[in-house]
């Protein structure tokens, strides 16, 4: 009981310094890609600590609901996952913050915030099957819907799932809306749908949207960890190696339509992943012996 | 004894005979007292049934006649009002398939007076059936309430000249009894004879507002479910040939079904199939949808419909690990993924929630076929919760429309600031069916590890868990549309015949799910341990674990609680300013104008719509597509006996 409240308290506390960080990385690394120096890299903590101190301006007073249950979700998904809980019921809570966020967009009458929760509906429809396909290559593997199972295995579950970790990259593009999937919203403000589902969001509020982020990456990179979990550093390496080329990947793609993103992910993630199962399940779990 | 034969008298008996006296009393206040006192007693009636536990009964003999020749009165009654209703409106099909059960029922009847199984008792309640009884008592009871106040409006708008409402209670008590009489049935036969009752219950229904479509819908209903009957009558027959039995207690427990046994099971689950509306059979619930909203509500969501379900996974055991049950499992989780992204496309509440029940009912189905211990904790989990929170959403519909005359999601923009309480049970309704930790989500949960095994009907569960999260949330989206406002939201009146039901429904979602652990100890785990020897879902300390999985149920709300209080404490405790949404600067001064300046200045009115994907997922073309697949699973089920 001790040890499962210290690991969530490190959880709670780690998850959002290292994801912080991460967005650090991505922010300096498209900087250079795009040939300027670009911002130091514990930039994202000031900008979250800048917009804490703002004003609060909101475009009703539901909002505050929907930032505390998109940032809760997150964060109660993260220390289940630390806790090395049930894989689906990790998925589920985080699904419940992304609807939680997709209802902020939708209670504002702005179209541009309702059209961007629009296409965060569809990317989630686009990335949904695709994470849940990879719990149950994870179940096939192991036996076991838990995180905890991941550790217990002889060999790395990336010999048994190479092609469902592909379609990881597709769930980190679209989970991190970068191109080309950023129908819903993207980095920058300047196009033409404002910022989009995260437009009518400020302030405070914006903050705590921003910090819901950090723990969702560091829980789907955990995800892609868990792939090679003995040792595990190999697993975090690759966590990193995926992360990095999203980022490549979004500098040197532009954003496709919706039905484009959800055709891609489909063929190129889902698919893939199930071509994977089916031969998984041929083989009795196991490819290498 | 006496005490089992008061209980059955009053779960069976009674509703019915209050439904007869609705329609003897001709004054209004007089049937609105028999449903009041008669709700109440249903009420009680199942609390001492299920506190009594499992039990079996037959009835004393009612006077000289033994109850199988009655039974066959009974037979023969439905038959005659079936023929009489297809010749009222000339429908031939309702009359040849008439025909062909009489045909069916007859020889049934006939290979019965001859086999003479001796000793069978005609009802057996266990676990099962308790689980059944708590959605017709509890759920039919909150939506027999709710009518009451519903059909006045309801005809007040229609304009009518002279009360119809004898009619409808009277058959919705009927149908009430005939639903526990269904549930209740060991014996095949009898269990047919209350599905047949339910049958016509649904066509008086359907059709009682007597418009042309009303009808043609009730007619469509009608000669689909009749194709299920003549299927499961068909069944019964070659069941009495292999089996020398229709109790299905005996049949469960025999060993290592014959391909001809196999066979007669593909018959009876096709009529599960039809009953539960799955594809393709699936456009005589969507046109049950003209019905009055509690009809919807009581038969064609929560508990009619369920008897497909219930008689299939009833009669699990008997076709565990054959194809047959493989042929099931993938048939369900086709009706699953094809009408959950159905439902996207449409904008009419009614018809989303009536495609949200065939996908459910599909999920059940999945189960069902998965068939083992986790699978079927699964299922029996879904039934109750489902037929709670589907209750709950087609009452709200059902009070949004006579409110703002329109059942149309797009209508229903922005009704958290006209319409709070009803707006706040409805998104109740909606997160109980979608997100952890309630009980439709547990559910699902568990049947994703039990299909974990089943690779191809895991992906469909996948995808059709996808297309779920969007037609929800496009919904949700809709309501909690709000223009910015400073005003706090208005108060909303409604009569406690709306007020009792709606909230006392959203609460029992809440309370429901986080009772859990009792629901499973008492009720599902039993039910499960009937036929299945390994555990499937397990209750302890505010968990549901599985042995492959767990989900934190505790947990959970406790966490949904604290940010419930932490965002209200947010949005309350510190100065906040209200500003317009962002128009690139275009927007009219006035703060909840939600307007725009527009061409030439003039002010334009911010319009907006959700997104249907009409070329996409329409109507037309998803369900051109899905039919044929959905047929040829049909054959399989039949089929694959022969494997």
């Amino acid at each position: 009981m001790i040890e499962n409240t210290l690991i969530a308290i490190l959880a709670l506390v780690g998850a959002p310094l290292l994801g912080g960080l991460l967005y650090g990385v991505d922010r300096r690394l498209t900087a250079r890609l795009q040939n300027r120096v670009g911002p130091p890299l514990e930039q994202p903590f000031y900008d979250v600590i800048k917009l804490w101190a703002k004003d609060q301006v909101v475009p009703n007073r539901s909002q505050a609901l929907y930032v505390y249950g998109y940032l809760g979700a997150a964060m109660a998904g993260t220390v289940l996952f630390f806790l090395q809980q049930d894989m689906l019921v990790v998925l589920f809570v985080l699904a419940l913050g992304s609807i939680e966020l997709v209802l902020g967009g939708f209670s504002v009458k702005s179209p541009y915030s309702q059209i961007g929760s629009q296409r965060e509906l569809l990317q989630m429809l686009a990335y949904e099957p695709v994470l849940l396909l990879f719990a149950v290559g994870v179940f096939m593997a192991t036996k076991s819907f838990m995180v905890a199972s991941a550790f217990t295995v002889t060999q790395p579950l990336l010999f048994s799932l190479p092609l469902v970790a592909i379609s990881l990259i597709f769930v980190l593009g679209l989970k991190l809306r970068k191109s080309p999937f950023d129908t819903s919203a993207s980095a920058h403000a300047h196009q033409e749908l404002v910022r989009g589902i995260f437009t009518e969001f400020s302030g405070r509020h914006l903050a705590l949207v921003e910090v819901a982020h950090w723990y969702e990456l560091v829980v789907i990179l955990g995800f892609v960890a868990l792939l090679w979990t003995n040792p595990l550093v190999v697993g975090v390496g690759l966590a990193l190696v995926f992360f990095l080329a999203v980022i490549v990947i979004d500098n040197i793609t532009a954003r496709l339509t919706w039905r484009s993103v959800l055709r891609l992910t489909w063929l190129g993630g889902a698919l893939v992943a199930i071509v994977n199962l089916a031969a998984l399940y041929a083989f009795g779990g196991r490819f290498l012996n | 004894m006496q005490n089992a034969d008061l209980l059955m008298a009053s779960a069976l008996l009674v509703p019915a005979v209050a439904g007869i006296l609705c329609l003897l009393l001709k004054v209004p206040a007089a049937q609105k007292v028999v449903v009041v006192i008669l709700t109440v007693f249903l009420i009680l009636a199942t609390t001492l049934i299920v506190q009594k536990g499992p039990f079996s009964y037959s009835p004393p003999p009612l006077g000289p006649l033994p109850w199988d020749q009655l039974l066959l009165v009974g037979d023969a009654a439905l038959i005659l009002s079936f023929f009489y209703f297809g010749w009222r409106a000339k429908n031939n099909l309702i009359l040849g398939l008439t025909a062909a059960q009489t045909i069916a029922v007859g020889f049934l009847e006939y290979r019965l007076s001859q086999a003479h199984p001796a000793g069978e008792a005609i009802f057996v309640l266990d676990h099962l059936s308790l689980v059944m009884a708590v959605v017709i008592g509890v759920v039919g009871s909150a939506i027999a309430l709710y009518a009451l106040h519903y059909m006045d409006t309801h005809e007040h708008h229609l304009h009518l000249q002279a009360s119809r409402q004898g009619r409808f209670f009277a058959v919705i008590l009927v149908f009430l009894g005939a639903m526990n009489g269904l549930v209740f049935a060991d014996s095949l036969p009898w269990l047919f004879f209350f599905w047949e009752v339910t049958t016509l219950c649904s066509f008086l229904l359907i059709g009682h507002d007597d418009t042309e479509v009303a009808r043609q819908n009730a007619q469509r209903a009608l000669w689909m479910n009749l194709v299920g009957g003549v299927a499961f009558a068909c069944g019964m027959i070659v069941l009495l040939d292999q089996a020398h039995t229709l109790s299905i207690q005996k049949i469960l427990a025999t060993s290592k079904p014959s391909a001809a046994l196999l066979a007669a099971m593909g018959l009876v689950v096709i009529g599960g199939f039809t009953k539960a509306a799955q594809m393709p059979f699936q456009s005589w619930l969507l046109g049950a949808m003209v019905a009055p909203t509690p009809v919807s509500a009581l038969l064609h969501s929560s508990t009619m419909v369920k008897a497909g379900v219930y008689l299939v996974v009833r009669m699990a055991p008997a076709y565990e690990g054959t194809w047959l049950s493989q042929a099931v499992a993938v048939a369900g989780g086709f009706t699953f993924v094809a009408t959950a992204a159905l439902a996207v496309s449409q904008s009419n509440a009614k018809r989303v929630l009536a495609y949200s029940t065939i996908s459910n009912l599909g999920l059940i189905m999945a189960c069902a076929g998965i068939n083992n211990a986790l699978a079927i904790s699964a299922a029996i989990l879904l039934i109750l919760f489902h037929a709670v929170s589907k209750g709950l959403l087609f009452l709200a519909v059902g009070a949004i429309e006579q409110r703002i005359g329109s059942r149309d999601i797009e209508d229903m923009e922005g009704l958290l600031g006209r319409m709070p309480v009803t707006t706040v049970v409805t998104l109740v309704g909606i997160l109980s069916m979608l997100l952890p930790p309630f009980g439709v989500l547990i559910a699902k949960w568990a049947a994703i590890e039990a299909a974990a095994r089943a690779p191809l009907v895991m992906v469909m569960i996948a995808a059709g868990s996808a297309f779920t999260v969007v037609f929800w949330t496009k919904w949700m989206g809709r309501l909690v549309s709000l223009p910015p406002s400073t005003q706090p939201l208005p108060r909303e009146t409604m009569s406690p015949f709306f007020s009792i039901p709606l909230v006392g429904l959203a609460a029992g979602a809440v309370v429901l799910t986080a009772l859990v652990g009792p629901v499973m100890d008492l009720l599902i785990e039993p039910a499960v341990a009937l036929t299945y020897a390994s555990k499937g879902l397990e209750a302890a300390g505010g968990l549901v674990a599985s042995n492959i999985g767990t989900f934190p149920v505790w947990p959970l709300l406790i966490v949904l609680a604290v940010l419930l209080l932490v965002a209200y404490v947010a949005s309350t405790g510190r100065e906040q300013r209200v500003q317009p949404a962002y128009l690139c600067g275009e927007n009219v001064p006035d703060l909840e104008a939600a307007e725009f300046r527009g061409a030439a200045d003039q002010p334009q009115a911010l319009a907006m719509r959700s997104y249907y994907f009409e070329d996409w997922l329409g109507e037309t073309r998803l369900t051109k597509l899905a039919n044929p697949i959905a047929l040829v699973l049909l054959v399989a089920i039949l089929g694959v006996a022969f494997l």
